[in-house]
């Protein structure tokens, strides 16, 4: 029998021991159907998810949710939107009780008093002419003299199409304003003209953000198996879709085989009844789906699947290693 | 007791190697001190799994709360055999 110390050495095994009883587990929380911007691609709202449920505006329930989530035994709370931002008590529901992200735009600054650890992640969609055309301005310029040199704060890049060639110009004027960075890809199915990526093209940004990571080992938090993952949705022999994601909300997993999958998760609606099917949108075709997080997931919870050689196993260490920091779990 | 003990060790042992499909193991070469996680690399939702073939084979449940302290089939045998023992 294959067994973790047979496969590491022991600079890999201490770093396998220390994310190995982590037992993260995490939900999705729709803060707000509102949002300060109205980017085009964006899933929340071109498939109308911000009309799938009235927010609840009682912040006493929003407290009694949490505990009730807690009991549920999710330790990591992922506040998306809309603009989560614009509730900052309902941020802070979470935040008293639980290891919490928070993802925005960045155009509000977090008060940081306030919320002196919590972790953000800042979204840009490129360069200034690029955000111009999908989100009708340079948020960069706004966020980044929010967030410049702030420990807990990075940049979530989504990369379409477009950007192929010029990313370094991005990771480096991120670096220049002292935050870190995470690299994702703009699904196809959003429709957004012109941004549609053809496998030609994803050959091309996975050899670029391999490079990233090379150039800018401190910098850019990723793993070159997690951009191969990601450009090939493929992973040990298996195609990534509907029947292997991990995200896909608990009650609403009818799926039969049950793939692996994330424990006990769900994707909750502002009103905190609605579930939504999974992290991204309902509409979305899994096959080509492109969400990071999904993705990073998939190969999280198939760590045995990993143990067939060395090399597989430090691959599922790298990209466990990097959800960790990306969610304040282990240092950076 | 120790008896009894080994034999559920053993036939844990057994259940782990056909849910999870382990290779170039039997219940018999199967370490009891291995720890589960770190070494043959076991999650949550193996052990979920794990779990709910020990409550029909044993009847006995066991609280998801107990899941991180299950770490080697000595303790999961130890457990069975004192929850059984109890009544539980």
């Amino acid at each position: 029998m294959k067994t973790v110390s047979s496969l590491l050495d022991p600079h890999w095994h201490d770093r396998y021991k220390r994310i190995s009883k982590l037992n993260i587990r995490s939900s999705i929380y729709d803060v707000t159907d509102r949002c300060n911007l109205r980017c085009k691609g964006c899933f929340f709202f071109s498939s109308n998810e911000h009309q799938a449920a009235s927010e609840e505006k009682d912040l006493s329930k929003w407290h009694a949710f949490v505990e009730s989530e807690m009991a549920r035994g999710v330790n990591l709370a992922i506040l998306i939107g809309g603009e989560p931002t614009l509730c900052p008590d309902r941020i802070e529901s979470f935040y008293r009780r639980l290891p919490t992200f928070c993802a925005t735009n960045g155009i509000i600054k977090v008060d940081r008093n306030r919320f002196p650890d919590l972790m953000v992640g800042i979204s840009l969609w490129g360069a200034a002419d690029d955000e111009i055309v999908l989100r009708g301005k340079d948020t960069f310029a706004i966020s980044s003299a929010n967030y410049a040199g702030d420990p807990n704060a990075y940049y979530l890049y989504t990369i379409t199409p477009k950007q192929l060639g010029k990313i370094e110009n991005n990771i480096r004027r991120i670096k220049d304003v002292g935050l870190k960075v995470h690299m994702q890809l703009l699904s196809n199915d959003e429709g957004v003209d012109g941004f549609f990526w053809q496998p030609s093209e994803l050959v091309a940004v996975r050899a670029e953000m391999d490079q990233m990571l090379d150039s800018y080992p401190h910098t850019v938090i990723s793993s070159k198996y997690y951009h191969r993952i990601i450009t090939t949705g493929a992973m040990c022999g298996r195609a990534f879709g509907w029947m292997e994601c991990p995200s896909v909300t608990d009650a609403l997993d009818t799926r039969q085989p049950r793939p692996k999958r994330l424990t006990n998760f769900i994707r909750w609606a502002s009103d905190l009844k609605t579930m939504h099917r999974c992290c991204t949108s309902e509409t979305r075709d899994c096959t080509t789906c492109k969400d990071g997080a999904a993705h990073m997931s998939w190969v999280m919870v198939n760590k045995r699947d990993h143990m067939n050689s060395s090399e597989d196993l430090q691959n599922w260490i790298e990209v466990y290693e990097m959800f960790a920091k990306l969610y304040r779990f282990i240092p950076w | 007791m120790n008896d009894n003990l080994e034999q559920t060790i053993l036939r844990v042992a057994e259940i782990i190697i056909n849910e999870l499909k382990l290779e170039d193991v039997t219940p018999e070469t199967f370490d009891a001190d291995l720890d589960l996680v770190d070494e043959v690399g076991i999650d949550s939702m193996d052990l979920a799994t794990i779990a709910l073939v020990i409550r029909d084979e044993f009847g006995i449940r066991i609280d998801e709360d107990d899941y991180p302290k299950l770490t080697t089939l000595r303790i999961i045998g130890g457990y069975i055999v004192e929850k059984r023992s109890s009544g539980e």
